[in-house]
């Protein structure tokens, strides 16, 4: 019975993890209509620039922290205005935009190997919080509460910021139609410019936080995390922020239940089966809206 | 008679000239020149570090060659090819060394199924090829495929058993990269020799080489009780593993393998490898053969970095064909470079203490299990009180 | 009679010959490529972004390796069993996922490629598992271009058929063509069979020419590399699948030659500018056309 809380807490901070970086790809998606291939980068530069920040600059964690998730937030900014814009302006359909974004995804996945001299690199102990609580005999590591805590804390502020704000119904009017929500009087430059930033910093968060509890800096990291949060995308709803924070966390937990129980070869074949059951029979996920009116 | 003394001495002159540079020309053998050998580099892509230690430790080799005047005044020249461990950049790599005339010979690969991915090739064309890095056994094949790849397996077994019988323990329990061939059967190995010997395996925790977190391994690992755990992975998934026991503490021993040995890792996961036994074929603090400490000196004044397993091997893979060179006459080709090589069995020049070539594989004698210390250093491992 | 001939042009002929034969594979890989790339032509042609080529490559690839090694058929023999399963899988896929709309489609075909990974290492008796398999098919390239020849003959008969001109107009505006009596549904799974057969035979080809495959060889990396060939091309006309492949083969060749540290960072460039300049690729018929009227 311990064994299975001690993996079931594992698996929701491993999950938390997934749903983070899943909430990144997922506003892109939803809002600006993009299949990023590009958004692990984001997670992974953000870890880079942390690990720099905590080992160069010698910055406490929750500085290192947050220069990480800004990071990551400008660079997702700088590559939707370079990459996406022009052809924002242009009126191209998601294959242009796909297209381009594997072209930002080799160029700053390739960086980032180099940055990292192609290793992957770990965070010093010391930089990040290590202490060991325990729920009885149970360890608890103060990342994995870290890492939970930062999942609550982003999809409420998501949650408020999308279906309780002005700016996020701008976001979603912009996600809908960028002319009509002009009409409107939401300018969608704006929009579009916060928009990305957002997503790029809370994928950013998920790296970073990812590379410090898996001890791997590295452009690893973001590919890693990519597929996971693209499954919690399509299974909660790809614009919904409680689903797929939700199915994400599920995910985590369904796979080191696998692992533990029936076997670690059958964990990634029952998430993907998963992903593409969903995929089949309800593509707009748990939670997500029933209509995707883009071309 | 005063003219034929005259004559005779004249001739017994020019015969003694002449019969030396005879001599000369057949103790000089090979033929000068710079001799090109293909090095499909593994620079980028997912095992850069092991990549980049192997090219270093090749590039020492060739000036080294060149400055003692092992080849007279013939020189070794390596002309890289950026591969990225992709299976299909080594080939076309490959198929463009085949196509230089001036390449006479080259080297390849740590990953194995690259290694076996590339052999028709240089069997069809004839090249000798001479792999760095992969740990497959049974790759060679006489007289163009050769390996200068210590293989860790036996090594594995050795050090496993050498710490059980200092520490006894009762059962015990596996982490293996489930998705590596290599491993599965270095494991399978120790597994064999364990439970001969009465350990019994508590079980065994797969993971996969891409992995990047481990705590549910770890967990799951703990939650069997064992009495020591062996760790069986890639150097990634190895490092996670560790770190990951040693975080949830885990405070028995736990067994790595070589792939602990670059000073990286040390770098990388700190006091969390600190003790943790493993073999080692080459060591730059242990290893003290006057050739180790020679290469060791040299490549830290070149690179800036202590060598390890891989530098070694890179290094020893230039003086072994250094060594087919240099048994040729004239200017050597593909096909008497391959006949050449075949014929090694000592080497000349290794750094290993006692390294030799049988049937195409190197090999070395013996087995040290080292650890790190917490000063960074490697040291013979001994029991814990 | 050697002596005769004079040492210079026999020199440049030497050089000429070994400049070939060291880029003879290149020329090869970028012919199979192309078949890649005209797998996903035919479905985009019909108005579907689908990555599932890359299962329909691995089936032919796989299969027709295991059939060579275990019963020792003709390598010619296996070309064509490779395009058949390719079409049989695709046309399963047709059936299932056609009644997806263009978003989910693209992320079906996705999750599609992560499952076939898991299935190829979960079934080592016919795919060699983790490990791969070797294949021992040697391809001449005058066999590849034939066949590239041939495939190149068939796209262009069909593009100026009744099957072209129904696809383009399905793929400009579903509605309208239905208004016009031609049936979507029908098209498009016309198109997938199609894609299908030109999948698998790309898959057996490639695998004849890696002369090893893996789980890895069939997995996102060339789902990308292949549907950014056939944009980079012009995905508008069947010619464009060829030269996007025959570009997107040579690039990263070219760019190590050029940038030996930055061939990555430089293959994305490329690829960024020309999404950017040329949106619809190097072979644009409309561009063509407009450019002839203006004469």
């Amino acid at each position: 019975m311990e064994l299975f809380i001690e993996q079931l807490i594992n698996g929701v901070a491993l999950g938390s993890l997934y749903a983070l970086f899943g909430l990144g790809f997922g506003i892109v998606f939803s809002t600006l209509g993009i299949l990023n291939a590009a958004q692990g980068t984001y997670a992974s530069w953000g870890a880079i620039v942390a690990l720099n920040a905590a080992d160069q600059w010698k910055l406490p964690f929750a500085a290192s922290l947050l220069t990480g998730v800004v990071a990551a937030g400008l660079i997702a900014l700088i590559v939707d205005q370079v990459a996406f814009q022009p052809l924002r302006k242009r009126g191209t359909s998601m294959l242009g935009a796909l297209i381009t974004s594997i072209a930002c995804w080799i160029i700053l996945d390739s960086l980032a190997g180099t940055a990292t001299g192609h290793n992957s690199l770990s965070f010093p102990r010391g930089t990040y919080p290590s202490t060991m609580f325990h729920l009885g005999t149970i360890p608890l590591p103060a990342m994995q509460l870290i890492t939970i805590a930062a999942l609550l804390v982003v999809t409420l502020g998501l949650q408020l910021l999308t279906r309780h704000s002005r700016l996020g119904s701008a976001m979603r009017a912009v996600g809908w139609d960028q002319t009509a929500a002009s009409i409107g009087g939401v300018n969608p430059r704006y929009v579009v410019v916060i928009t990305a930033f957002l997503a790029g910093a809370t994928s950013g968060f998920a790296g970073v936080l990812g590379g410090i509890t898996t001890q791997n800096v590295s452009f690893m990291l973001g590919e890693g995390l990519m597929l996971k949060g693209f499954a919690a995308v399509v299974v909660g709803g790809y614009d919904d922020v409680r689903g797929t924070a939700l199915a994400g966390v599920a995910l985590g937990v369904l796979e080191v239940l696998t692992s533990q129980y029936l076997s670690s070869g059958l964990r990634d074949g029952i998430t993907y089966s998963l992903l593409l059951i969903f995929l089949l029979v309800r593509p707009r996920g748990l939670f997500g809206s029933l209509n995707f009116s883009r071309a | 008679m005063r003219f034929s003394l005259r004559l005779g001495s004249l001739v017994l002159s020019a015969v003694a000239f002449l019969g030396l540079q005879t001599s000369q020309a057949i103790a000089q053998g090979l033929a000068t020149g710079e001799y090109k050998i293909g090095f499909i580099t593994e620079n980028t892509g997912p095992i850069a570090q092991a990549g980049q230690s192997f090219w270093a430790g090749a590039q020492l080799a060739a000036e080294e060659v060149k400055s003692t005047k092992y080849l007279g005044g013939s020189s070794i020249l390596l002309e890289p090819k950026e591969a990225g461990s992709d299976a299909a950049r080594s080939i076309q790599a490959m198929s463009q060394f085949i196509a230089d005339r001036s390449i006479i010979a080259t080297t390849c690969c740590i990953l194995s199924p690259v290694a076996g991915a590339l052999k028709p090739a240089v069997l069809s064309a004839k090249i000798p090829l001479v792999i760095y890095g992969a740990t497959a056994a049974g790759l060679p094949e006489l007289p163009w495929v050769y390996s200068v790849t210590i293989l860790p397996g036996p090594k594995d077994t050795a050090a496993a058993l050498k710490v059980s019988d200092a520490l006894k323990p009762k059962s015990v329990v596996y982490i293996l990269a489930a998705d590596n061939d290599a491993f599965k059967g270095r494991m399978a190995a120790t597994q064999k020799a364990m439970e001969a010997k009465g350990i019994a395996t508590a079980g065994v925790v797969s993971v996969l080489t891409k992995d990047t977190d481990f705590t549910a391994a770890a967990t799951q690992a703990m939650g069997l009780k064992p009495d020591m755990i062996l760790v069986y992975t890639t150097q990634q998934a190895a490092a996670g593993s560790i770190s990951a026991l040693r975080d949830r503490g885990f405070t028995k021993t736990i067994v790595g393998n070589d792939v602990l040995s670059p000073d990286s890792i040390f770098k990388k996961m700190g006091p969390t490898v600190v003790g943790v036994p493993f073999p080692v074929s080459f060591s730059d603090t242990i290893s003290d053969s006057p050739e180790a400490k020679a290469f060791v000196a040299a490549y830290q004044a070149k690179v800036h970095a202590a060598p390890d397993i891989y530098s070694a091997q890179g290094y020893q893979m230039v003086w072994l064909i250094a060594q087919g060179l240099k048994s040729i006459t004239g200017t050597p080709t593909r096909e008497t470079l391959g006949a050449a090589l075949e014929k090694i069995e000592k080497f000349d020049h290794q750094v290993y203490g006692g390294e030799f070539m049988k049937e195409g594989q190197a090999q070395t004698t013996g087995t040290i299990v080292v650890n790190w210390t917490a000063e960074g250093k490697l040291v013979p491992w001994t029991p814990p009180k | 009679m050697v002596a005769l001939i004079s040492p210079a042009p026999k020199k440049t002929m030497q050089r000429l010959f070994d400049f070939w034969s060291a880029y003879q594979s290149t020329v090869a890989f970028a012919i199979v490529n192309s078949f890649l790339a005209l797998s996903t032509y035919a479905v985009l042609s019909a108005g579907i972004l689908s990555f599932a080529t890359v299962t329909y490559a691995a089936l032919g690839g796989f299969l027709g390796a295991r059939l060579v090694l275990a019963s020792g058929l003709d390598s010619l023999l296996a070309l064509p069993i490779a395009a058949l399963a390719g079409a049989g899988l695709s046309y399963l896929v047709a059936l299932v996922f056609l009644r997806l709309q263009s978003h989910w489609m693209a992320l079906a075909s996705l999750s599609l490629i992560l499952i076939t990974r898991v299935i190829v290492i979960n079934t080592p008796w016919v795919t060699g598992g983790v490990v791969g398999m070797s294949v021992p098919m040697p391809l001449s390239l005058s066999f590849l271009s034939l066949l590239l020849a041939l495939a190149a003959f068939v796209f262009w008969r069909l593009s100026v058929s009744w099957y072209g001109i129904a696809a383009q107009s399905v793929r400009e505006d579903p509605a309208v063509a239905s208004s016009l009596g031609i049936s979507a549904r029908d098209i498009q799974t016309i198109a997938f069979v199609i894609s299908g057969a030109v999948g698998g035979l790309g898959g057996i080809l490639l695998a004849g020419l890696l002369q090893f495959i893996s789980p890895d060889t069939y997995f996102v990396n060339i789902a990308f590399t292949m549907i950014a060939g056939v944009v980079l091309g012009g995905s508008y006309h069947w010619s464009g699948a060829i030269v996007g492949a025959a570009v997107f083969t040579a690039l990263p060749v070219v760019a190590q030659a050029a940038f030996p540290e930055y061939q990555d960072v430089a293959n994305g460039v490329v690829l960024l500018a020309i999404m950017i300049f040329l949106p619809r690729g190097l072979i644009d018929p409309r561009a063509i056309r407009l450019r002839r009227a203006s004469r």
